[in-house]
């Protein structure tokens, strides 16, 4: 019995390096958004980008993101267990995790210029800005609510609008 | 770090920087949800599609699945089916009669229409008994790859696949752009085992595709001198053989296939000689199908599919005069509508309509054999499933109804659940399944007519990748048959079929699989026990009521592969079966006695040299010699057949591929 956990333990150990899911092309896809989208002039020195809840893309983002900038500002990445109410950031990255709370979000956050994001698919139907979605082929896409994004006060440009895979 | 890690982190900023991606959008339609794939991760990504429908990976699709590629046949150096079968969960090899040798699963006897074979979709099973030959049978070097479905498929493929299905894909019919040629010969220490060879050609451009294979083969059931079944001795003239020289596994195979944008057609040829040394078996089966896929539009596609099958199966006869004893016709012409509609890119549903008749006519002079006329089965099913891709779970729910004019109706439902979770994945699967009666099932019915036999079939598999390279599955079935269709072989000597009310298994089945970058094992062990409450009583050995006759209760396969260099291979097989159990004489009142078989270890090794598309492999089989023996899957007046004893193999290919048009 203790050999067979032992065999057991030394088999988990390996998954510690295990990881299917591509968190690296997730971040590449968050900053190709923020690029290509604008927000309503501020004074903010850096462009934030918040992660609500656990997910690895937050150390991914801040890999991909050391030494650049997006729209000239330094980009600040923060992971957070609660929506901010102030210091609000450019962006919302809602884990898949948080998911349940994307409704509260979005009144807490209603009219101010902050782009949500979500890890789960289908969740832009629930007024999520941009949630991401696997295709058949194992490609990553995004599908975009552009109602919520007006109200939120965003713009984005038409070259991402035509990589949606959907869009509302 | 981990090395995939590494690999896609360099590969992704080689190919861009965040300001270049950034700057071209167009870069990211190429972006996988997931990380580089490795060897291991190719071959569970593959989509398999379990019956009709919508493809999943291997590892979502909802069947308990082993996918066997051609690297793996090739390397592995298999001889013929038999070689691979025996490296799967589960399966293993039993005997009818006459030497014939077909399929055992899960600890119970498969060989009658529980286990459906196809060879690029055509139904490999014959009219009259649904059986399967396997001994030096099937061009394994002309096989793209082996899909199989351990576990029940009837909902899907109808009455021949109560507890599986093998699926075998071959090159010319998939991969195959070119020529390729192909031999094999096997030779034991005073007889050559066998000689087989073939030939395809396939030419593949946009909207058309055809393919042309041949193969033929020369083979033994067994090269032991001094044979005397000590079972038929005591009724029939059984002279000692020496049956390297007397026995014969003769297969043949013509398959031809034409596509043109959606409409397919495939005709085959699937010969199969062999016999013992008092009686010849014959099977010559034909069959030709035509199909024409209907894009309705993006969503829907209609597939009428028509099947014509002519087959002279199972005849045969004596070998001193080549007297038959047995000759018959039987045909199927069958009639297919299948609607696929895709509501969106998660719900999937699929529904159609099947209509056939089945004919048996005596082909001996004396017509007597169906009573001097015809003996015909209408059947007509309805089968639909739908699937629906969620975020915790793909849903499938599927059912198929099927009415028969002699035997009855059906209704087979079936659920699953399954899903991959990162590198965890599910599957709940419950099925019932059925078999339905064949022609000889009815005709030789001993209680007037044969019900079709059902099955409840239960399975929960997990897995878990452990690293990219490394994958842990393991499931649990329950297997409960009623109604089982049982060939009877009376003390009278009379003989035919009846219903008896239940028997079945449970066990679990484990595979671990590794593939590293210059070598790669898979590991599997299965363990059935055959259902206490079992009342077939041809089935049973009385040292036992955990086994059934002729079925090892436990079996560990352990298939290693190492690249030497980049052109040189050598695989390593070993094959451990547990202690079994056949009947194999008379005690002195006449009665069968039932003896204890000893476990045995099958090492199997085989080196292969590839260059520019040649390639040559040499090898031996049963390295130590052990000659496990092939014992009949019930009290049937049969000995066990005797194991070949060490092979050595030397295996020949080419293949020149076409330029692409």
């Amino acid at each position: 019995m203790k050999k067979s956990l032992g065999w057991l333990l030394i088999l988990f150990c390996f998954s510690v390096h295990a990881q299917t899911t591509n968190y690296q092309v997730y971040s590449v896809f968050v900053v190709s958004i923020a690029k290509y989208s604008s927000w309503p002039e501020s004074d903010a020195k850096d462009f934030k980008i918040a992660v609500l809840g656990k997910s690895k893309v937050y150390e991914e983002l801040i890999k991909t993101t050391t030494s650049k900038d997006i729209n000239g500002k330094k980009v600040v990445i923060t992971q957070t267990e609660d929506a901010p109410i102030s210091d609000l950031p450019h962006i919302i990255y809602v884990s898949e995790g948080k998911s349940s709370q994307l409704a509260d979000l979005l009144k807490k956050l209603e009219g101010k210029p902050v782009m949500i994001i979500a890890e789960r698919e289908g969740l832009f139907k629930k007024g999520a800005n941009f949630s991401f979605v696997v295709l058949d082929n194992n490609m990553l896409r995004f599908d975009i609510n552009r109602k919520e994004l007006e109200n939120h006060q965003i713009k984005i440009s038409k070259n991402l609008i035509s990589l949606a895979n959907e869009t509302i | 770090m981990n090395v995939w890690r590494c690999l896609s982190v360099c590969l992704l900023l080689s190919f861009f920087s965040i300001r270049s991606v950034a700057q071209n959008l167009d870069s990211l339609l190429n972006l996988s949800a997931f990380t580089a794939e490795s060897d291991l991760q190719k071959q569970l990504n593959q989509l398999a599609k379990v019956g009709v429908g919508k493809a999943l990976t291997t590892r979502e699709t909802p069947g308990i699945l082993s996918v066997i590629s051609s690297d793996e046949i090739r390397k592995m150096g298999a001889r013929d089916i038999t070689d691979i079968l025996r490296t799967i969960p589960g399966f293993d090899i039993g005997q009818d009669v006459q030497f014939v040798a077909g399929v055992s699963f899960r600890g119970n006897w498969a060989n009658e229409g529980k286990v459906l074979f196809l060879i690029d979709g055509q139904q490999v099973n014959d009219l009259l008994y649904q059986t399967v030959p396997l001994i030096n049978n099937f061009a394994v070097d002309a096989i793209d790859k082996i899909e199989i479905i351990r576990g029940p498929g009837s909902a899907v493929y109808g009455g021949s696949a109560e507890y599986a299905v093998v699926n075998i894909i071959t090159k010319q019919a998939s991969s195959l752009n070119g020529v390729s040629a192909y031999g094999i010969g096997g030779f034991h220490s005073s007889s050559v085992g066998r000689t087989n060879g073939g030939v395809m050609v396939a030419q593949k451009s946009k909207n058309v595709q055809w393919d042309l294979g041949f193969f033929q083969g020369k083979g033994k059931v067994s090269d032991q001198n001094n044979y005397v079944d000590q079972l038929q001795a005591a009724n029939v003239n059984y002279p000692t053989s020496d049956l390297a020289k007397v026995t014969s596994a003769d297969p043949m195979n013509v398959n031809v296939g034409l596509k043109v944008n959606g409409l397919s057609v495939r005709g085959m040829y699937n010969g199969y000689k062999t016999n013992d040394p008092v009686n010849f078996t014959k099977y010559d089966n034909y069959s030709a199908d035509i199909k024409y896929e209907f894009k309705i539009n993006n969503k829907l596609t209609l597939t009428p599919q028509y099947v014509y099958m002519n087959q002279i199966p199972w005849s045969w006869g004596t070998v001193s005069d080549g007297a038959y004893a047995l000759q018959a016709r039987a045909t199927r012409s069958l009639a297919n509508l299948t609607a696929n509609y895709s509501l969106n890119r998660k719900i999937n549903i699929v529904g159609g309509a099947v209509y056939f008749a089945d004919k048996g006519v005596d082909l001996l002079s004396d017509n007597a054999y169906f009573g001097g006329q015809d003996f015909n089965l209408y059947n007509y099913a309805i089968f639909a499933q739908g699937l629906i891709k969620g975020r915790l779970a793909n849903v499938t729910v599927g059912a198929r109804y099927e009415k028969n004019n002699r035997a009855g109706d059906a209704f087979v439902p079936r659920l699953a659940l399954t899903k991959k979770i990162e590198n965890f994945h599910f599957k709940v699967l419950y099925s019932q399944a059925f078999r339905s009666p064949a022609i000889e099932n009815q005709h030789l019915a001993l209680t007037g007519k044969v019900v079709p036999e059902k099955s409840n079939v239960a399975e929960l598999e997990l897995g878990y990748q452990f690293t990219p390279e490394m994958l842990l599955a393991v499931n649990a079935f329950y297997l409960n048959t009623t109604n089982v269709i049982t060939y009877q072989y009376l003390p009278d000597g009379t003989e035919g079929y009846q219903n008896f009310s239940r028997s079945g298994s449970s066990g679990v089945e484990l595979v671990y699989s590794l593939r590293k970058r210059n070598w790669n094992m898979n590991l599997n062990y299965s363990y059935a026990h055959a259902n206490t409450n079992s009342t077939v009583d041809t089935y049973k050995v009385p040292q036992t009521n955990a086994q059934f006759v002729g079925m090892p209760a436990s079996k560990l396969v352990g298939v290693f592969n190492f690249s030497i260099t980049q052109n040189i291979s050598w695989n390593l097989t070993g094959i451990y079966s547990g202690k079994r159990y056949a009947y194999t004489n008379y005690d002195v009142d006449g009665n069968p006695i039932s003896t204890s078989l000893d476990p045995y270890v099958l090492a199997n090794s085989f080196v292969n040299f590839e260059t520019k598309g040649f390639v040559f492999g040499v090898g031996a089989y049963d390295i130590f010699n052990q000659k496990p023996v092939i014992p009949q899957a019930y009290n049937g007046n049969y000995a066990p057949i005797p194991g070949r004893s060490r092979e050595y193999v030397v295996k020949i290919s080419y293949q020149l591929n076409f330029k692409s048009r």
